[in-house]
């Protein structure tokens, strides 16, 4: 992979992601500009799993675009592996909310579009495709269409598809808020299990304080628009990582729940 | 549940076939005790006594071969261009914007005024019906692809490009795909404007055709006659909107959900 590559050349102790000093303002040259998003920097090491929390439209989403390349920043720069991005960075896996499966398309060709855009031969990408589907409990379902599948099970076919083309960072938006309890819990453990076993990085975007804290070894607290890294915090649980409901029964679980949720400042509407 | 729904379904079938032979019978009273003029009107009785003349000579099946030649190669030729020229309008903003105007004059014009020139310029004979047919789908199918690309969902586009995509990948694997839905709906909608344009051709100067036919049976007031042109026509119309529906579910096998 030219991540892995770049990775090497870089050498170790050089984050995967990093941002510096990024803001965005929009409608600049109108009369009322706004400032979406106001000096943020932090970086993202290898094998980590980062959450970002913050309150209702502060600026999260908008971020994460920044990060993609998605949109161009104001002032600021992200850096991936050392070299400030240009674009979309290849080696990145990017997941929202709305699973966004092309309707038309099997399970296993969901999975697969990212290879095929890259050109790699049929043969190798079904396999890889198969491998993954297995591991996120989707054996047996390759050939059905997303209609025919639960929000669940939609869900895991864009993970494995985000993780399809081997990326070595992800980006997530708020990828399980649409799922209920019980599908989150599990869905959230496995793409833990997944992302640490290969020293992935993962930067999570989310509003749900005891799914940023249960998932990470870091929390970044942002404050309202324009939005700024508030407080971070250092998430240390006993036992299992790769297992949410292990994370819920470490005492400080709450204590950190209850600590970041008086950070947000979550005023009544 | 689904015995209800297919005792529904058997009801409404009784309803409509008792709705038309109702109409049918009140239309042959009428005419038959004179209430009605059966010279102005017809009645049911000789429009299917024209119906069995025109079998036996021939004229209806090649009357309605002709019509329904020229109504396919129109649909046909006017949906490819108007889906070529739609989609490909979203690859370029720009020639999006400068071809607007254009499009819109375009789709103002009654196709009707258009019949002259295509008579002049195409002859007599089966090519200018084509062009009629052509011109009522083109536009038409021009909008409504050009709709369908340019719905397609920004976070849709934005997972493409995070995932590499080129341009010609998110036109060939998300674009064209997603505006399938849309150009589907125009078919169901273009092949009805394809027989309109074909029959207006053919009334402007006709050899053959159901046009032909419903156009000479008017001018010499034989009603029933031109009745009897109507339903064959109406029956061409269900014939061809029956067959684009499947093909429609053919070619988007993810649509049936079981």
């Amino acid at each position: 992979m030219p991540s892995s590559a770049l990775a090497v050349a870089a050498g170790h102790d050089v984050p995967p992601l990093r941002a510096e000093a990024l803001r965005k303002v929009f409608g600049e040259e109108d009369e009322n500009p706004v400032e979406v998003v106001g000096d943020i920097s932090f970086a993202l090491a290898e094998g980590e799993i980062v959450s970002i929390v913050g309150p209702s439209g502060c600026g999260k989403t908008t971020l994460l675009n920044l990060l993609c390349g998605l949109i161009p920043a104001t002032s600021g720069t992200v850096h991936w592996y050392g070299q400030p991005a240009a674009g979309t960075p290849k080696a990145v896996g990017y997941m929202l909310q709305k699973d966004l499966l092309l309707p038309w398309r099997t399970a296993l060709d969901n999975v697969t579009l990212g290879l095929e855009i890259r050109g790699v031969p049929d043969g190798v990408r079904r396999q890889r495709a198969h491998v993954l589907l297995d591991q996120l409990g989707l054996h047996g379902f390759a050939d059905h269409y997303p209609a025919t599948l639960s929000g669940g099970m939609r869900q895991r076919v864009a993970l494995a598809r985000t993780l399809a083309h081997d990326p070595h960072v992800l980006l997530l938006d708020e990828p399980f808020a649409a799922l209920d309890f019980q599908t989150k819990l599990l869905i959230e453990s496995d793409t833990a299990r997944l992302v640490r076993k290969e020293r992935r990085a993962m930067l999570l975007i989310t509003h749900d304080i005891e799914e940023a804290v249960s998932m990470s070894d870091r929390v970044l607290v942002l404050s309202h628009r324009p939005t700024q890294v508030k407080s971070v915090y250092t998430i240390e649980l006993e036992g299992d990582r790769m297992d949410m409901m292990a994370a819920r029964h470490d005492p400080r679980f709450g204590d950190y729940v209850a600590a970041i949720w008086g950070d947000l400042e979550i005023r009544p509407q | 549940m689904r015995r209800y729904r297919l005792r529904e379904t058997a009801l409404i079938l009784v309803c409509q076939i008792g709705l038309l032979a109702g109409l049918l019978a009140a239309w042959e009273y009428a005419t038959s005790s004179s209430k009605l003029s059966a010279f102005l009107f017809g009645s049911p009785s000789a429009i299917f006594g024209f119906l069995v003349q025109m079998w036996n000579d021939g004229s209806l099946i090649h009357d309605t071969y002709v019509t329904g030649l020229e109504t396919v190669l129109g649909f046909l030729l006017g949906n490819v261009i108007g889906t070529v020229l739609g989609l490909s309008l979203w690859y370029s903003r720009f020639l999006a914007r400068v071809m607007q105007p254009f499009i819109i004059a375009l789709g103002s014009i009654p196709i009707i005024a258009l019949a002259p020139i295509m008579i002049i310029w195409f002859g007599t004979d089966l090519a200018s019906k084509v062009a009629m047919a052509t011109l009522s789908v083109v536009v038409v199918a021009l909008v409504t692809s050009y709709k369908g690309a340019m719905n397609v969902d920004q976070d849709q586009i934005n997972l493409m490009r995070t995932l590499g995509a080129a341009k010609r990948h998110i036109f060939t694997k998300l674009v064209v795909p997603s505006s399938l839905g849309d150009i589907f709906a125009g078919f169901k909608l273009t092949v009805g404007f394809a027989l309109i344009g074909a029959i207006i051709g053919e009334f402007m100067s006709s050899k053959e055709g159901l046009g032909h036919a419903i156009f000479k049976a008017g001018s010499l007031y034989v009603i029933p006659k031109v009745f009897a042109a109507l339903v064959a026509t109406i029956a061409l119309a269900l014939v061809l909107s029956f067959i684009v529906g499947r093909i429609e579910r053919l070619l988007t096998p993810w649509r049936q959900v079981p």
